[in-house]
């Protein structure tokens, strides 16, 4: 099979949600010699890319963008050994919490599982978390890029004091930030400093990507 | 070239030349004829779009004769909550009665959740007594489904938030099922209260907030209190443009509710028993003002076609048009709610 | 927002007939213009009018159902939902139970 033909595959097989296929394919890759890599990000993240899109147009739904994801998880698992030290796109560790005084996660889950899929680490802190708990963890894991959501206008001031906290400790160029919630907007991650904002699940897998080939 | 002043979704202002502002307004009116599958809006209705966007004054109005009539979600919070005005909200109703001219008001409490009102519903009863005795306009009872209160921590079922991810696929299915229910049964109790206690109508506000499920135990709770009083105004407020799919597939009278947009909405609404729809179109806080009204005009034409019932669309922070900021300019506010009316045909705001 | 939308295509509330048209929608499931011709009808005036605050002044007085401005011996609260109902020809919910609790019914 060509390269065209497999990434066609594989790409199909994360829309069908077709797990038992998805792995077949992918060892077909390796069995070919076709660089992992390539087909995992012209092939399968396509594919989870796409789901992301049919998600936003309310074409597809939150159990298929799951169970997409897991397709991707076999997926990654299978082309583990075959890709390591091969990168050709460099992937990083994240960590991501719903601000302090916020108990909305619905987003932050459907962000999270896409993100993951793209190999990514995510280190999920969940909601209610505060400003120090997020730069703590992020110090700890030497994490690449912080991601925060918030619902409400009334909390989203927090991911300024985040801002504000990572330039008072001198650990602003450590990280990459990323924005996102309701209330949040491109102005308002201008306004506070963060380096991108994440209008939907699809934009906020996109920008995590961009910001970590920065 | 000349510019315009005008609007960014996030509410930021913005000089937009001709060409720009009909670029836009092409582009956001097709995308909504793309997304929801309907027709696109006529050459008149976007030039009459491209008027009022860049009418030379700060606020327009609507021609004499074409005023809408206007409900009220989160009627009560606004002044004595949000705004921090020391007042109750029998002030709160009168003061929208008699000051600001409402046409309707929504007597709601903080915890804006039916759960949560269970504990202190007679107490909501009374409160309906007393603004009824005082109020002359039409007075809502009003809260949101809020199917998530069902769920771990806060309720006892299995919370689908955390199965998903784990892709426990029946499992989030099944809790939701259950959910909804539960949901159901106390949004029957309390309108069934605050009905006898004298509410002029019930108000579901914000509905599909938790996906299908929030919507399904909403018609639900609908079916059961028309058929439990006929003559029980109803009016069903969604939440966002389409039904977002938290379980897929789930279905109402046959009809699948996930991915539902405005025009569908309303006919599932119609055939649960409600007397209002409310719609809801989201604003793309990174797009121009231009392109979101252009699809909210788009959304809404195609709903008010297909409805049976008034339409009264959402048309605050963040939806119909009306920019992401929650102090929302009086230039871009009064263009919306025209063109909404004008255009749209909608029956209210 | 809600004077924003007010001034720009409300009704006008108990200024003019903007309750009286949202009750129709409300009770019957009217649409505007249906909702409007109904209220129109039964206060004998165009539809044009209902809007009107000058015209709708005399009209809410003259029916007594309650207005902005209150003067004495006027409808309030209530007593002007009762004269409501009976204008419209509409069972008002509040009105029924009043008229419960006092044993007119």
């Amino acid at each position: 099979m060509s390269r065209e033909a497999i990434i066609q595959e594989a790409i199909d097989t994360i829309l069908k949600y077709d797990q038992p296929r998805a792995v077949q394919v992918a060892e077909q890759a390796l069995a070919e010699g076709l660089d992992p890599v390539d087909i995992l990000t012209e092939g399968f993240s396509a594919g989870i890319r796409k789901v992301g899109d049919l998600f936003g147009r309310g074409e597809v739904f939150l159990p298929e963008l799951m169970l997409s994801a897991d397709v991707m998880k076999s997926v990654t698992n299978t082309f583990e050994s075959a890709i390591q030290g091969k990168s050709t796109q460099k992937k990083g560790k994240m960590v991501f919490a719903t601000v302090e005084g916020d108990v909305h996660d619905i987003g932050k889950g459907i962000v999270i599982s896409l993100i993951k899929t793209q190999g990514i680490e995510v280190i999920d802190l969940g909601r209610d978390v505060s400003v120090s708990k997020i730069i703590e963890t992020a110090v700890q894991e030497n994490a690449n890029l912080i991601g925060t959501s918030a619902l409400l206008t009334t909390t989203l001031m927090e991911q300024k004091k985040l801002e504000d906290e990572l330039k008072k400790h001198g650990l602003r160029d450590k990280f990459k930030t990323m924005v996102g919630g309701a209330p949040a907007t491109q102005r308002w991650a201008d306004r506070i400093g963060a380096d991108a904002y994440g209008e939907d699940a699809a934009e906020a897998v996109e920008k995590s990507l961009s910001l970590l080939n920065k | 070239m000349e510019k315009y002043f005008t609007r960014l979704g996030d509410g930021s202002a913005v000089w937009m030349t001709e060409e720009d502002i009909r670029w836009d307004l092409e582009e956001g009116m097709k995308d909504a004829a793309d997304r929801g599958r309907i027709p696109e809006l006529t050459d008149d209705e976007m030039q009459r779009l491209f008027e009022i966007i860049t009418h030379p004054e700060k606020t327009v109005s609507c021609e004499r004769g074409n005023e809408g009539v206007v409900t009220f979600d989160a009627g009560t919070l606004k002044l004595p909550v949000r705004a921090g005005i020391p007042m109750d909200r029998m002030a709160t109703i009168l003061t929208h009665e008699r000051a600001l001219c409402s046409d309707t008001m929504e007597l709601c409490t903080t915890d804006y959740s039916y759960k949560s009102i269970k504990n202190f519903v007679h107490e909501e009863a009374m409160s309906m007594e007393l603004a009824q005795l005082n109020s002359i306009i039409p007075i809502f009872y009003g809260a949101m489904p809020n199917l998530g209160q069902y769920t771990k921590p806060d309720g006892p079922i299995d919370n689908w938030s955390e199965l998903l991810p784990l892709a426990k696929i029946p499992e989030a299915r099944a809790a939701q099922e259950e959910a909804v229910e539960h949901a159901a049964r106390d949004m029957v109790y309390i309108s069934s209260i605050v009905y006898d206690s004298g509410a002029d109508g019930i108000n579901f506000d914000t509905v599909g907030a938790s996906g299908d499920g929030d919507f399904l135990a909403t018609l639900k709770a609908v079916e059961t209190l028309k058929n439990k009083y006929p003559d029980m105004p109803v009016e069903i407020g969604m939440a966002g443009e389409f039904v977002l799919g938290m379980h897929g597939q789930l279905t109402y009278e046959g009809d699948r509710l996930a991915g539902l947009y405005p025009h569908q909405q309303v006919k599932v609404c119609e055939k649960a028993g409600a007397t209002i729809f409310g719609c809801v179109i989201n604003t793309n806080s990174s797009m121009s003002f231009a392109w979101n009204l252009a699809r909210t005009v788009t959304f809404v034409k195609a709903c008010v076609e297909a409805a049976n019932i008034p339409v009264h669309v959402n048309a605050g922070m963040g939806v119909g048009g009306v920019p992401l900021t929650n102090t929302s300019p009086t230039d871009a506010t009064s263009r919306a709610s025209k063109a909404i009316i004008e255009i749209g045909k909608a029956d209210g705001l | 927002m809600a004077v924003t939308h007010e001034v720009a295509t409300g009704m006008g509330g108990i200024r003019t007939a903007g309750d009286l048209v949202a009750r129709m929608q409300m009770t019957k499931g009217m649409k505007l213009k249906e909702a409007k011709e109904y209220v129109a009808g039964k206060l004998g005036i165009s539809v044009f009018e209902l809007s009107d605050s000058y015209r709708m002044k005399e009209i809410r007085e003259q029916f007594d159902i309650g207005h902005v401005l209150d003067r004495d011996k006027a409808s309030y609260g209530m007593e002007a939902k009762f004269n409501i109902a009976k204008l419209l020809g509409i069972p008002i919910n509040s009105v029924e139970n009043f008229k419960k609790k006092i044993g007119m019914i």
